[in-house]
């Protein structure tokens, strides 16, 4: 059997054996996405639930001039809606770049506000104790070069949980990799560029995220 | 293999030999049959079963990179970057990076033997983008289709200035496929969103994510073996 047959066939029903195993309480949803399922709903079911506040994926990368720290939420959404702006959920990108792995010396805040109908975005805490404000869908920068755009944007992320959903279900083998869950949908991101100057400390970054709801 | 199919062969003969035995005569005294002595092939030895369950020690401390152990990449649950590495995945992450597939090698696969992008490279998982990612910032694609936006509409917005501890946490997320592939339903899924890296650092969930990577990989095992990928854990 060639290995791609196996991982067409093969994998996705021991896959989904596994998953039996797990007794249908996890689902191989995503990076992120989906999770906890409970509080955002599930690949098939998110009515009612924060869908908002659900992370996508959390992504850092950088080049010789600048670090990239991205957010991603509220999505896969379909293409005719908006993005999601919500004033009342609190994001955070937390960096540790000195000390311990799990300190955190810039804890960023992201938050959505409103001007009339118009969604704009403050993030606090950025290094060098910037503040940016300003609308989304469009590129914010402060005096020491950081630089931050809030916007609906084509989900970059591919995965196949319906394949491992339905062999689970029946028994029969349904993994498809040309299928995406993720394909020609949007999701929101907060993109921030953060000049390496200001965040390179001789040591690795190491970086989570949060989201949170304001309680009512 | 070879041993039961001759067992096989062997046993039409050995059945044949008893049904005539078996079936005598009214007349015994005259009909004997004398059955002659058939040489039996002595009983083949059994093939050992494949082994069914792992210890994923091994697994947890194969490293993936130069520093760094399985372990050392999800717990804490945090996305590393070194500024002095090349980006990528596992080293950050980027857009394009197929992190789940890379994942499903590391946590799964002899490392020694097979690379981390062993997966990534058939694909196991789909690798298409709808439109390619651009070169500048911020470097995702426009959105497709034509939804609703502002066009950075606006000047005098207003935002909520509570403190962080006035809000009720959803959701965390740090190193991709942790939390949704390692860690089982609620729960659970509900504590491990509340807790920090700083509470992973002690240790909390490894009983729990060694649980899930052990009944994946006792699952699994037997497929790997007959494909010629060698797993990182080893029978117990």
């Amino acid at each position: 059997m060639k290995l791609a047959t196996f991982f067409r066939v093969t994998l996705p029903c021991a896959l989904a054996l596994g998953g039996i195993v797990l007794a249908g309480h996890q689902a191989l949803d995503a990076a992120d996405h989906f999770d906890p399922p409970a509080r955002t709903g599930s690949d098939t079911n998110t009515v009612g639930f924060d869908v908002a506040a659900d992370i996508a994926d959390l992504y850092a990368f950088h080049d010789a001039n600048n670090v990239y720290l991205s957010i991603g939420f509220g999505g896969p959404s379909a293409t005719n809606l908006p993005g999601f702006y919500d004033p009342d959920v609190l994001y955070m990108i937390n960096v540790s770049n000195a000390g311990s792995r799990t300190d955190v010396e810039f804890p960023i805040e992201i938050r959505f506000g409103r001007d009339g109908a118009n969604p704009g975005i403050e993030v606090r805490n950025l290094p060098g104790a910037s503040l940016v404000r300003g609308p989304v869908e469009r590129n914010l920068t402060t005096p020491n070069g950081i630089t931050v755009r809030a916007g609906l944007f084509d989900d970059p992320f591919n995965f196949d949980p319906q394949g491992l959903r339905d062999s689970r279900a029946t028994g029969n083998l349904s993994f498809n990799s040309a299928r995406n869950r993720f394909a020609n949908l949007n999701t929101t991101f907060v993109v921030i560029s953060i000049p390496r100057r200001l965040l390179d400390q001789g040591q690795p970054l190491d970086i989570w995220s949060t989201s949170a709801r304001i309680r009512s | 293999m070879a041993m039961t199919r001759a067992s096989l062969t062997l046993a039409p003969a050995l059945a044949m030999t008893a049904a005539l035995a078996a079936c005598g005569s009214n007349e015994p005294q005259t009909n004997t049959i004398v059955v002659p002595p058939v040489a039996v092939a002595p009983a083949p030895t059994p093939t050992p079963p494949p082994p069914t369950s792992f210890d994923v020690g091994p697994c947890l401390n194969q490293i993936v990179v130069p520093g760094r152990t399985v372990a050392n990449l999800v717990v804490p649950d945090l996305v590393r970057l070194d500024l002095n590495q090349p980006a990528g995945f596992p080293n950050g992450r980027r857009f394009e990076d197929p992190v789940v597939d890379v994942t499903l090698a590391v946590i799964f696969l002899d490392l020694s033997r097979h690379p981390a992008t062993t997966f990534a490279a058939l694909p196991v998982n789909p690798n298409r983008f709808d439109q390619p990612l651009t070169g500048t910032f911020p470097f995702l694609a426009a959105p497709l289709g034509a939804p609703p936006t502002s066009g950075g509409a606006g000047t005098n917005f207003t935002f909520r200035s509570d403190l962080p501890s006035a809000y009720t946490r959803v959701d965390r997320a740090g190193m991709p496929a942790v939390a949704t592939e390692l860690v089982s339903g609620n729960p659970a899924k509900n504590s491990y969103n509340d807790d920090t890296p700083a509470i992973d650092a002690t240790g909390k969930w490894v009983p729990e994510l060694s649980n899930i990577l052990t009944i994946l990989t006792n699952a699994l095992a037997d497929d790997f073996g007959r494909l010629g990928l060698s797993i990182c854990a080893r029978p117990n």
